[in-house]
This record gives C-alpha cells, sequence and structure tokens, in this order.
C-alpha cells in the first residue's frame, strides 16, 4: 500500500479524530521535507482545530493555511484561499484536513479540478466508538455520503478508535481492527494502519502486543489535561 | 448498551431521548448546532418529531403548543439565542408547563463571540424572563453526568410542572468523553390530567395560559408558584464536595470550570494548601446547606467563574458574612488556565506556604 502521496487528505465521520491524526501526519512530513502545509478546511467544528495549534506547528516547522486573524474564530463557513498556492506547487507536502461527515467534506468537492491530476490520497479515519459509525454499515455509508460530495475516490482507512486516553481497552481498539479490516475487504480500500496515542500506556497496559500501531501525539487538549 | 464517545451536545441530545423526549423545536447557533444535527437525525428514528423553527421565538413558543399536550420536549440554543427565548419561558413558568431548555454558553455580551463563557449566571438563576418565576438550573461538569441531570431535568419539569434549564458552556458542549446510557425504569410521575389532549365531551374543557385578568386572581397564582418554589428548594437542591472535609480554604466552581479547579486544588496540595471545593450541581436552588457546614470552619472562599462575577454574589449570601469570600474570574470566552487558579489559590491562602 502506497501512503507516501505528496498530498494527504483527512476525511472521516465528525469526531473521528481527522485533526489529530493530521498534525501528526504533518509533523512527520516535516522531518523529511523543507516545505510542509497543513491546510485547515474545517467548515464544521468551531473548537478543538488544527488552527489553533498554529504556534506549535510552527515549531515543527509546519505551516499552517487557514481562515486568519479574527476570521479565525468567526463563525464563518469559510476556507483560505492559499491552498491554492501549495496544490499546484510541486516541492510542497500539503496535509488537507477537512471537516468531519459529508457535511465538512462539501469544503473539498470545490478542488476536485485541481486535485484529481496530482499525486494525492484521501484517507478516511475511523472511530467506531462514535454514534452511527459503529457498525461496518455505518462506515460505509459514511464513505459513500463522503466520495459523493467530494467526488474523490477513498484511498485508504486508518482506525483511531479510542474513548481517550483514560478508558480506551485493547478489546476496543481491536473492535476498531476488525471493522477497519471488513469495510477495507468490502469496499477494496487499503486499510493502513491504527493511531494510538503515545500517553496510552499511562493508562491501560496490553498494547505493546498490538500489530501495525502508529502512536500519535496529542494537541486538542482540555484546560485541565495540560 | 457499550460505551460511546460523543461530544456533549450529542449526548444532551440522547440523553433527552433516553428521557422520553418525543419533541424538539429549535434554531441552531454555535456552539451548541450539533444538539440541534443530532436531534434532527435521531428523532425521526424514534417516530418523534424534529422541527427547525424560523426563530429561537418560534421554537420556545412550539415548545409551549408541545408541552401544553403533555409530550416531553425540548429546545435549546446558545446565549443570544437563549435570551430570545425568555419570552417563551416566563409564559411557560406563568402556565405551569414542564419543558426543558438547555443553554451552551459562548462569551458576551451581545453577539459576542462563540467562545465558551458561565456569564448567563444572573440570568438562568434570578428567572431570566419577566414577572416573579425561578427555573430549576442543572450545570453538569463532565459528559456522563449530562446523561444523569438531562433525565433529571425531564422528571423535575413533569413533578413540578416548570420549565427547567439545563446549563452548560461551549467548551462543556464541544469536548468529547466516553459515555454509557443506561436503560433506567422511567420515574413514576403524576398523570397529566391538565393537558390540552381533547376533553371527548367527558368533562369541562382545558385551558393553558398564562394570561390572569383579575389582579387578586394573579396574586394567588403568584403564593401558588412562589409555594411551589419553596418545596424544590427545600427537596431538589444537588452539589458535590471535592477534598473538602479537612480543607482552610474552599474553591466554588461549577460546570467546567469545576474541573480546573479540581486540577488546581489538587496542586496546591501538594504545596501544602489545605483547600477543597463546593460544586453546586443546582445552580438554582443554590446549594446553602455545604455553606453553613463549612463557612465557621474555613478561613476564606473563592469563587471561580467563566464570568465577570456573577455566582459570587449567591456564595456571599450563603457565607453571610461568616468569611472572606473572593473571586477570580475570566470572560470574553477566556478559558482560565491551570496555573492561574493556582495563583488565585496561593494568594487565597496569604501566598502559599
Amino acid at each position: 500500500m502506497n501512503h507516501n502521496k505528496r498530498i494527504k487528505i483527512l476525511t472521516g465521520h465528525f469526531g473521528s479524530g481527522k485533526t489529530e491524526i493530521a498534525i501528526n501526519l504533518a509533523i512527520e512530513e516535516a522531518k523529511a521535507h523543507d516545505k510542509v502545509a497543513l491546510n485547515d478546511l474545517d467548515v464544521i467544528n468551531p473548537y478543538f482545530r488544527s488552527r489553533d495549534v498554529e504556534g506549535e506547528l510552527k515549531e515543527y516547522g509546519v505551516e499552517l493555511i487557514a481562515p486568519k486573524g479574527l476570521l479565525a474564530t468567526a463563525d464563518l463557513p469559510i476556507v483560505s484561499p492559499e491552498i491554492y498556492r501549495v496544490l499546484k506547487n510541486q516541492s510542497y507536502r500539503v496535509i488537507i484536513d477537512v471537516g468531519g461527515d459529508k457535511d465538512g467534506a462539501t469544503a473539498l468537492g470545490q478542488y476536485y479540478n485541481d486535485l484529481k491530476g496530482e499525486d494525492y490520497e484521501l484517507i478516511f479515519v475511523i472511530n467506531a466508538n462514535r454514534p452511527y459509525v459503529s457498525t461496518t454499515e455505518g462506515v460505509i455509508n459514511t464513505i459513500k455520503q463522503i466520495e459523493d460530495v467530494s467526488r474523490l475516490k477513498v484511498t485508504g482507512l486508518i482506525n483511531n478508535t479510542n474513548y481517550g486516553c483514560e478508558h480506551t481497552t485493547v478489546e476496543n481498539v481491536l473492535l476498531g481492527t476488525e471493522i477497519a479490516e471488513e469495510v477495507s475487504k468490502k469496499l477494496e480500500i487499503p486499510f493502513l494502519y491504527t493511531t494510538l496515542s503515545e500517553k496510552i500506556g499511562d493508562h491501560t497496559q496490553g498494547f505493546e502486543a498490538l500489530n501495525n500501531i502508529n502512536y500519535i501525539k496529542r494537541f486538542m487538549t482540555l484546560p485541565w489535561e495540560k | 448498551m457499550p460505551k460511546v464517545l460523543m461530544k456533549g451536545n450529542e449526548v444532551i441530545a440522547e440523553a433527552a431521548i433516553h428521557a422520553g423526549c418525543k419533541n424538539f423545536f429549535g434554531y441552531p447557533i454555535t456552539p451548541q448546532s450539533e444538539l440541534v444535527a443530532y436531534m434532527a437525525n435521531r428523532l425521526p428514528e424514534i417516530d418523534g418529531l424534529f422541527l427547525q423553527a424560523e426563530s429561537e421565538v418560534a421554537a420556545i413558543n412550539m415548545v409551549y403548543g408541545a408541552a401544553s399536550a403533555g409530550v416531553r420536549v425540548m429546545t435549546s440554543s446558545s446565549s443570544p439565542g437563549f435570551s430570545l427565548k425568555q419570552e417563551g419561558v416566563s409564559y411557560l413558568a406563568g402556565a405551569e408547563l414542564p419543558a426543558v431548555i438547555v443553554n451552551i454558553g459562548r462569551g458576551g455580551p451581545g453577539l459576542g463571540n462563540i467562545q465558551p463563557a458561565q456569564s448567563d449566571y444572573f440570568q438562568v438563576t434570578k428567572g431570566g424572563g419577566h414577572g416573579d418565576y425561578y427555573t430549576p438550573v442543572l450545570a453538569p461538569s463532565t459528559l456522563q453526568e449530562i446523561v444523569e441531570l438531562t433525565k433529571l431535568a425531564f422528571d423535575l419539569a413533569d413533578e413540578y410542572r416548570t420549565p427547567v434549564v439545563l446549563l452548560g458552556d461551549g467548551m462543556l458542549g464541544q469536548m468529547m468523553e466516553p459515555v454509557e446510557f443506561t436503560e433506567e425504569d422511567m420515574k413514576v410521575l403524576p398523570e397529566k390530567k391538565w393537558a390540552t389532549t381533547g376533553t371527548r365531551g367527558d368533562g369541562a374543557p382545558k385551558v393553558i395560559s398564562s394570561l390572569e385578568l383579575n389582579d387578586v386572581n394573579l396574586e394567588n397564582h403568584n403564593h401558588t408558584l412562589q409555594s411551589k418554589y419553596e418545596v424544590i428548594k427545600q427537596r431538589e437542591v444537588r452539589f458535590d464536595t471535592y477534598r473538602a472535609d479537612d480543607a482552610e480554604y474552599m474553591v466554588v466552581a461549577y460546570g467546567t470550570v469545576s474541573r480546573i479547579a479540581k486540577s488546581a486544588i489538587d496542586e496546591a496540595r501538594e504545596n501544602g494548601i489545605k483547600i477543597g471545593m463546593i460544586r453546586p450541581i443546582t445552580l438554582w436552588p443554590f446549594p446553602e446547606k455545604p455553606f453553613e457546614e463549612y463557612r465557621d470552619k474555613v478561613k476564606a472562599f473563592l469563587s471561580v467563574e467563566m464570568s465577570a462575577g456573577q455566582m459570587v454574589e449567591d456564595v456571599r449570601l450563603a457565607v453571610n458574612g461568616k468569611a472572606p469570600v473572593e473571586f477570580f474570574g475570566r470572560t470574553g470566552g477566556v478559558i482560565p488556565n491551570h496555573s492561574e487558579v493556582l495563583e488565585a489559590i496561593k494568594s487565597l491562602a496569604g501566598g502559599g506556604q
């Protein structure tokens, strides 16, 4: 499976963990590439978006493309036109953090003509603990809806099934893996890997035994989690 | 039912469905729109009715209609939209109709912004609309507690025939935590004999109204309402305490802010400051009992809020001059951080030990 495209687009169900994964992927890209841009395309969430951690991203060498200044929190469904600057520039590695569900993916649809000729992958993130995506059918429905409005095909699946650091269990992660594998088989979309918080081991043991895990750092924290 | 990872707004909606809510009328506003969106998906699945009204004023009056017919009904909004609903809430209180109104507060005054705030405390605890009335106000601090308090909100509404407010802030609405919905038995409540479901020729017409043209009759109606509020004050106060037993100082905080305070309290304890917390769960009726218990024992109280200082007035009334009451707050949608709350605690305790 190829997970090394120049443009990585993160979609998924509302609240599936796309933003955390997008930030981590961008940071990973910045280790190997000079020019990395993270595009915050989230027109759904009012809080907990990539744009909230612009300062940290800069430290990692990631450029944030998002509504800036007063527009960043204006409660308007807007995206930054700056995305065009990096979509066609082959020297940029690009991560696109799309808002949840088909409603969020609608904002992606407008770039169809700009994306179709480019080296891109469209990743679908699954957290099977979220309402409406706890079954294979639920996930498939959401994928179809997102493909319809974005006019793009999903090319890879990430299992991000968790209850947050303190409550996630091995069994629960495996349940997500099972659903991701079933979806992968039915839709013939590669299942890339499972993501877990790097702090998961502080709370529960047994995750070491799992295969194909990518540990990620959490950025969208609550004020009492600092 | 297994645990589900949900947003606070979604939890309120699902908890309402579990509590038997059949009707929802609302108008979207950030940061509570997920509640409206969830209801739009979910209510048709249980043969309920979801209707997006043309405005908050329309929505609250639709609530009035559904409540008159005896249906469990809810509406939700955020600060500016909640203000628009106040005329309707006053009518519900006057007509003694049960309904649940959710307010997921944001920065104000005016249009303000979409960040979290607790600056609607005065509005929710002192009536909010016109006339002499109160509404019970429930303030959850975790997503699991939302499940419990949403059910309680519907039960209180029906039991006392009153509108009940569920109050959170944007952070509570937007954050995610795992929650579990348990299939509990419904509380047995008096039959809604007053509901306007048609007389079928078997009695006098039923009328639901808050109109009373005769002054003496309206005063009598006010007496009835006031006695009801007294009963609620006697029976329905809820609060929680944290590390309070040996406390020399006491934080008072509710909702999400109580969780920031908790982590600051733990660190203050490590620094040798004996501090605890009183967390009101019902904001009206305000829990006076724990203050009566602790006001002679502790050296000072500190009210921590996402407001310019609103609950602190109720804290002062409850402490009744027996101990100093200080305040720390952030406004305009700024969330107080752990370290500044810790600093406020240290300064309360005289610079720390």
